[in-house]
């Protein structure tokens, strides 16, 4: 821990000098000079705390594992194409959800890690590797983290130009929007007025980008969990509390509301990877 | 139109979407996602994709029958999931209205004041009808109301902001039997007032029962209560 925190500084600057120049406190501190909100402002220790963000030291752990020949293949993920050419990382995961001509699908960073794990790598689908998602010390959340850094104050963009990437986002669109199960909730409950809070919770408003692109960007340090969490995992909370069923890990479902809600964050820098509460 | 929708008819109605019209293709690879309206495609990703669909449709409700069941909608929440949140047109807005009042279903005897202590907790305790992690079957816990997630009440305890804040509830407006009336009934089922609001039909879907409900409102009307300090 003591020998972390000495190198927190020329990790920030190296990790920050690869892809750009701005740190992710950075780029949340712009949104707030550009707008006022309790949402991203809810937490100034959170802010104070972000150049030291654990997520930091997950994704150098990532960036080990990314570049290290693994699986019975004996291959790095190097070899993995996330969008923009096999082990082309920077501004990969702003571009994501989108469609793979290799698979045919429509994919997140989550299901294309997979992927690259079984069908690169070949690890066994049951690895694991590979089955493991959640936890800071998952191989899944470390490289999750390193790849999305590369991406740190680039704007969302995922592209809807394939038909299936439309078709995915526009269902997207249908879920946020439906309702359903004991409290007859959608997305809308928590996510469709700007200023609330449920219990002590500052809640970020859909319809405000400056608070969107913050609410969308995972991988984060989340300080309550005391882990790094995905998108995935953020989804499956969400549903949890509307009390409807468990969003199964990477099902089409999953990647047709992330897709929804990163085209809705479009245009806005994403923070990454970011410290929430 | 609007009347609690039996599951029966849900069920039978999303089967005739595909098999009827939809597109009832048993293998997953050879289903064109292009090819359905985004909420054909909805309802598909969540009951049909990855073999079985989207989300563990199998687990076991509290209420009975499984996760599927708790998916599917009914009438009021199929109308109320407006993209963009908007209201649906007046017409409906009357019919939700019309079957939120019919829904709704008075103690014997008129509507009570039950135990502000117990309702104080159940107004603060999260607990129930969770679905996943922390699933309760309720024998070790009751139900609560989940109240404080978006309201206010006494000071001693921080609530939510999605809904009004309802400090001195009781205290400001009284507790004649027209506002016991409106209590109740915005507890029971909002939508007799307010359709497509975002609070839970607390009475008409089950969540809680008479006790509870006559417990909360003590919480909010009794004049020993802290709400009311």
């Amino acid at each position: 821990m003591f020998k972390k925190a000495l190198l927190a500084l020329p990790v920030a600057l190296a990790l920050g000098a690869t892809a750009h120049a701005q740190a992710p406190e950075d780029v949340l501190q712009a949104l707030i000079d550009k707008l006022p909100s309790d949402y991203l402002t809810q937490s100034e220790m959170n802010i104070m705390m972000m150049p030291d963000n654990p997520a930091l030291w997950v994704g150098m752990d990532g960036e080990d594992l990314f570049h290290t020949p693994r699986g019975p293949n004996n291959v790095s993920m190097e070899a993995c194409d996330f969008g923009k050419g096999p082990g082309v990382l920077e501004g990969a995961y702003v571009e994501l959800p989108r469609y793979f001509e290799d698979t045919g699908k429509v994919m997140d960073l989550e299901t294309r890690i997979v992927h690259c794990m079984t069908e690169v790598q070949g690890f066994a689908a049951d690895d694991p590797a590979v089955t493991t998602r959640h936890g800071s010390g998952s191989d899944h959340m470390q490289i999750q983290t390193y790849i999305a850094m590369q991406s740190n104050g680039m704007e969302w963009n995922n592209p809807l130009d394939h038909p299936l990437e439309k078709a995915m986002r526009d269902a997207g669109e249908v879920l946020f929007a439906r309702r359903a199960g004991m409290s007859d909730f959608n997305c809308y409950a928590c996510h469709g007025q700007t200023g609330k809070q449920v219990r002590a919770s500052r809640l970020p408003d859909a319809s405000v980008g400056e608070e969107w692109t913050k609410a969308i960007s995972w991988p984060a340090f989340r300080v309550g969990h005391d882990h790094v969490r995905s998108s995935q995992h953020r989804v499956r909370g969400c549903y949890f509390q509307m009390r409807q069923a468990g969003m199964l890990a990477g099902s089409d479902a999953s990647i047709a509301l992330i897709s929804y809600w990163t085209d809705v964050g479009r245009g806005q820098p994403a923070i990454l990877p970011d410290m929430k509460r | 139109m609007f009347k609690k929708t039996s599951l029966a008819a849900g069920v039978a109605a999303f089967a005739t979407l595909f098999v009827a019209g939809g597109p009832a293709v048993a293998d997953a690879d050879q289903v064109d996602y292009t090819a359905m309206t985004p909420h054909e495609l909805a309802e598909y990703l969540i009951f049909e994709a990855n073999d079985g669909g989207g989300f563990n449709l199998s687990q076991e409700m509290q209420e009975g029958g499984t996760a599927r069941d708790r998916m599917q909608q009914d009438e009021l929440q199929e109308a109320c999931s407006i993209i963009g949140d908007g209201k649906p047109d007046a017409d409906t807005m009357n019919a939700i209205r019309a079957a939120a009042a019919e829904s709704i279903v008075y103690p014997e005897g008129g509507i009570q004041l039950g135990d502000w202590e117990r309702g104080r907790e159940l107004a603060w305790s999260g607990f129930g009808y969770r679905v996943g992690h922390n699933y309760d079957d309720h024998t070790t816990r009751e139900v609560g109301g989940t109240c404080y997630n978006c309201h206010q009440f006494a000071m001693d305890r921080t609530g939510g902001t999605v809904g009004p804040g309802l400090t001195g509830y009781g205290k400001t407006r009284g507790s004649g039997e027209a506002i016991l009336k409106y209590a109740y009934d915005m507890i029971y089922n909002p939508h007799v007032y307010f359709p497509c609001t975002h609070m839970p039909r607390f009475g008409a879907s089950g969540f809680l029962d008479e006790q509870a409900i006559a417990d909360i409102m003590a919480y909010m009307f009794d004049p020993e209560s802290p709400v009311n300090e």
